[in-house]
């Protein structure tokens, strides 16, 4: 996280567009796929990485420098992706995704198949099944190579918590992978 | 070693090496940004509001929370229920050198500078039928 290159002077509003510009160039890729990873689905993650922008946007104001900008970028990201979990939207989809399980249909999901397709290596797609909150540790730490102790700091969850699910992460995969060979 | 998830990163780069945010999607965002952020301009703001807001400062320095009872004393109610917009529309008029502002003991205090007064000096000797030309006045001032 040593890439600080924005200098952000909060008290100049009318430099807050600009701000966000900047964010976006150095990281809408990371937070598009940190959205990904969540939501698994592209055009949502695009949907709420452009809200999440919106969002730094209206927040610029409490950014108070203690932490990085990318560790404050990435705390409103996952919240913003946990809240849409949660959403009666998206219950409502994955409702009709279950109901479609059972419908015997050629067409089954596009947008599944576009994601079977991008993720092609047996790894990917092997974290991606896993529960989400095996999943978030385990992206943000072998991904994004951030420590426990960040990890901590951005999603909220205690560290030794963190610890334990990044344990259990590696049983599941361990397991699933035996049962593939 | 026996790490699972040991080449993880590499076969995630692979796979999501499609995935990426596109300008449209960045342009989008600025766009809404740019929307929000005409509130930034004084023709935003009703006069009436503008006019409050001067005036509760007439009689001296005062900090926002004062401001702010006391617009809602005269029911002005542009801020009821979001007070940060209040604090916008006081960092405008002090970025236009109509207040300005000064810290004392932790409290950020706002007046109205000599162009402040001026203005509204010359809308109460106009009377209220010309308030309307203040705000096209202080967009004039500040160019």
């Amino acid at each position: 996280m040593a890439d600080e290159k924005i200098a952000i002077n909060v008290n100049n509003i009318e430099n807050t567009e600009q701000i966000i510009g900047q964010l976006m160039d150095n990281y809408s890729d990371d937070v598009l796929h940190l959205v990904f990873s969540y939501v698994k689905n592209r055009t949502t993650a695009e949907d709420l990485t452009q809200e999440i922008f919106i969002k730094c946007y209206e927040k610029l104001g409490q950014f108070n420098h203690k932490s990085s900008i990318k560790t404050w970028l990435y705390r409103i990201a996952i919240n913003h992706c946990k809240d849409y979990l949660r959403s009666w939207h998206y219950r409502k989809i994955k409702f009709s995704d279950k109901i479609w399980d059972h419908i015997p249909s050629k067409s089954k999901h596009v947008e599944e198949e576009i994601i079977s397709r991008n993720v092609a290596d047996s790894l990917t797609s092997a974290v991606m099944d896993l529960p989400v909150k095996y999943r978030e540790v385990a992206f943000l730490h072998y991904y994004e190579e951030l420590s426990l102790a960040n990890i901590s700091k951005i999603t909220g969850v205690n560290r030794n918590t963190l610890k334990t699910r990044l344990k259990h992460a590696r049983e599941l995969l361990k397991n699933k992978m035996k049962k593939e060979v | 070693m026996d790490d699972p998830f040991y080449n993880l990163k590499n076969s995630i780069k692979k796979d999501f090496a499609g995935l990426s945010f596109s300008e449209e999607r960045k342009n989008a965002v600025k766009e809404t940004i740019r929307r929000k952020q005409s509130h930034l301009e004084l023709h935003y703001w009703k006069v009436e509001t503008l006019k409050n807001i001067l005036e509760s400062l007439q009689d001296g320095a005062k900090h926002g929370y004062d401001i702010s009872t006391q617009l809602f004393r005269k029911k002005e109610l542009s801020f009821k229920s979001n007070e940060g917009q209040l604090y916008i529309l006081l960092h405008l008029l002090e970025n236009k050198k109509i207040i300005t502002s000064n810290w004392i003991e932790d409290r950020k205090y706002y007046s109205l500078t000599t162009k402040g007064k001026k203005y509204v000096a010359s809308w109460e000797y106009r009377g209220s039928k010309q308030c309307a030309s203040l705000n096209y006045l202080i967009e004039e001032a500040s160019l």
